[in-house]
């Protein structure tokens, strides 16, 4: 009889065990994950060209996004050679900033790795687009 | 996750440990006392205090941290107080002091933030290389380094007037500090030192000079082994710099440097150490060497085989058959006693505690912190690791407490104030 009662003990003390593990691990999801990214929530982030032959200087990024690229149609136009003619796109997305590669010749970097899907970006990540780097602000 | 089923979790892994001792006491034949509440008074003064300091001091901190780190606690504890309720009275107060620590981390860094640690880096590492090198002072100091097991990793101060001896591993919170270190130290030089020069095979290399932090890693991790004969401590101090680099730069190519080192210098141990080879062929063949070098390991098997699936029950083993169990092979007293499903229960709650801890790790934003997270929770990581594989007989068997787990002092505290600091950075870079 004792060895029944110290079995149950035993199992309920370890169903206890789970059922906090259970708990947390509810709840984790949302402690988990990658970077969130660059929060615009009322705050202004700006793209920053750091080197290159361009007349913008600086430029805050706007919800519908930005076009970079050495044709004149662009919306932030660069004179590189190895930049193709709509080259990347930095947007807000769902209030994180993201750097698209817009199938580039010579690739889009974003701190120094190429990017070939949609990349969150935080403050004081770089773009590099051809020899043209560009710093998130 | 509120802060208020935050604190329910708390309450919950406090009860966890009352509950245990009090089954304790039924398997002994004894009827409820009053180290139950006892139990419980301590665990509840000591997460409850840091939950208070969190509520006051960081409270956007993540809130899956102390829940984690009260749950292990607790199931070390139990496994501690079945062993030895003296030693369990002593983990007691340490857990205070180590809430007390944490409290205090969380309070120095009220306002300067963790960045304030950047400032004094290379203080920190100074302090850091001193407490490492601690244990070897002469033995007829007022402090002085002790012989433990074979491994110069302990420091005692004779206290004058009293006939007592305060001991402690300075080693311990030396790796913290280290890691606090290499945390600034790459936040400033990551960039350089991911620039790819050339490329060999499908190895990107990064430039020579870069490479300078790995070899003084290596050979600091050496000289650890050499003169402290400390595999463990060794293994795990490699194992930080290198996850470092790597979380770091993203580049492959220092793991795979970094595995080569290991290899290199273990072999070098191995034929130049007879400590070495003893843990060797006690880890290839146990039973081989039962009666000297593998009797431990063996006891742990032996442990970890009669737990079966659910475990005799606390206080109805003999996890007391296995050398050093409260401290080293904590774990397969576990598994003796609460069987796979209670390891499994911690090789979970650990995993967790990881997972969140890189979480946090990931979302920052500000290097610093980043590399800071990520570097703390290696520690604990790489350290549970480390030693449930040496129990596991994964890999020889190595000295080191599991984190929050292991009866110890100096280890309670230092993982105490690793939490504070990752409850710190959670609330600098709450999302």
């Amino acid at each position: 009889m004792p060895a029944l009662f110290f079995n149950i003990i035993k199992l309920l003390f370890l169903l206890l065990l789970f059922l906090f593990l259970w708990q947390v691990a509810r709840s984790i999801r949302s402690h988990v994950g990658s970077n969130p990214g660059v929060r615009t929530d009322g705050m202004a982030v700006e793209l920053v060209i750091l080197t290159g032959d361009t007349e913008t200087e600086r430029v805050r990024i706007r919800p519908k996004g930005h076009v970079i690229g050495r044709s004149p149609d662009a919306d932030i136009r660069i004179s590189d050679p190895y930049s193709s003619e709509f080259h990347a796109r930095v947007g807000i997305q769902d209030g994180d900033v993201v750097v698209h590669d817009l199938g580039s010749t010579n690739g889009t970097y974003v701190n120094g790795r190429r990017v070939t899907s949609p990349t969150l970006v935080t403050r004081g990540d770089t773009v590099q687009i051809g020899k043209t780097i560009l710093e998130v602000r | 996750m509120t802060r208020r089923a935050e604190a329910g979790l708390i309450v919950a892994a406090c009860l966890l440990a009352a509950i245990g001792v009090a089954i304790v006491e039924f398997t002994q034949g004894n009827w409820l006392d009053a180290q139950v509440a006892l139990t419980f008074l301590a665990f509840a003064a000591a997460f409850g205090g840091v939950y208070l300091a969190v509520i006051r001091w960081a409270p956007g901190a993540s809130s899956l941290l102390l829940p984690l780190a009260a749950f292990l606690t607790a199931i070390g504890f139990i496994e501690i107080y079945r062993l030895d309720s003296h030693l369990a009275a002593l983990q007691r107060w340490w857990l205070l002091v180590a809430a007390a620590a944490g409290a205090l981390v969380l309070w120095a860094l009220r306002d300067a933030g963790v960045s304030v640690l950047r400032r004094y880096r290379y203080v920190i590492l100074a302090i850091g290389i001193g407490l490492l090198l601690l244990p070897l002072l002469p033995d007829s100091w007022l402090v002085y380094g002790a012989t433990v097991n074979g491994s110069r990793l302990w420091v005692r101060i004779d206290i004058p007037g009293a006939s007592r001896v305060m001991s402690f591993q300075p080693g311990e919170v030396a790796k913290v500090l280290i890691t606090i270190f290499l945390a600034s130290y790459l936040a400033e030089r990551a960039e350089a030192m991911s620039v790819v020069s050339r490329k060999i095979g499908p190895f990107e290399i990064p430039e020579p000079r870069h490479l300078g932090p790995v070899v003084v890693a290596a050979v600091a991790a050496f000289l650890v082994l050499v003169y402290q004969r400390d595999l463990g401590a060794s293994l795990l101090l490699f194992g930080i710099f290198v996850g470092m680099l790597y979380i770091a730069t993203g580049r492959s190519f220092y793991v795979v440097t970094g595995a080569a080192l290991v290899v290199i210098a273990g072999w070098t141990a191995l034929v130049s150490f007879d400590h070495v080879q003893r843990r060797i062929e006690a880890w290839l063949d146990p039973f081989g060497h039962f009666s000297e070098a593998g009797y431990q390991t063996v006891q742990g098997l032996f442990a970890m085989g009669s737990g079966a699936l659910t475990g005799s029950g606390i206080g109805l083993g003999r996890p007391d058959l296995i050398p050093a169990a409260a401290t080293d092979f904590i774990f397969a007293a576990v598994a003796e006693e609460m069987g796979l499903a209670g390891s499994l229960a911690v090789l979970t709650g650990f995993s967790l505690l990881i997972a969140v801890g890189f979480g946090i790790a990931l979302r920052s934003r500000e290097r610093f912190r980043k590399y800071l997270a990520g570097g703390l929770m290696l520690v604990i990581g790489l350290q549970a690791f480390i030693i449930i594989a040496g129990v596991l007989r994964l890999m020889p068997i190595t000295g080191l407490t599991l984190p929050f787990m292991s009866y110890g002092g100096s280890s309670l505290v230092t993982n105490m104030a690793i939490i504070a600091l990752l409850l710190r950075v959670s609330h600098e870079e709450r999302t």
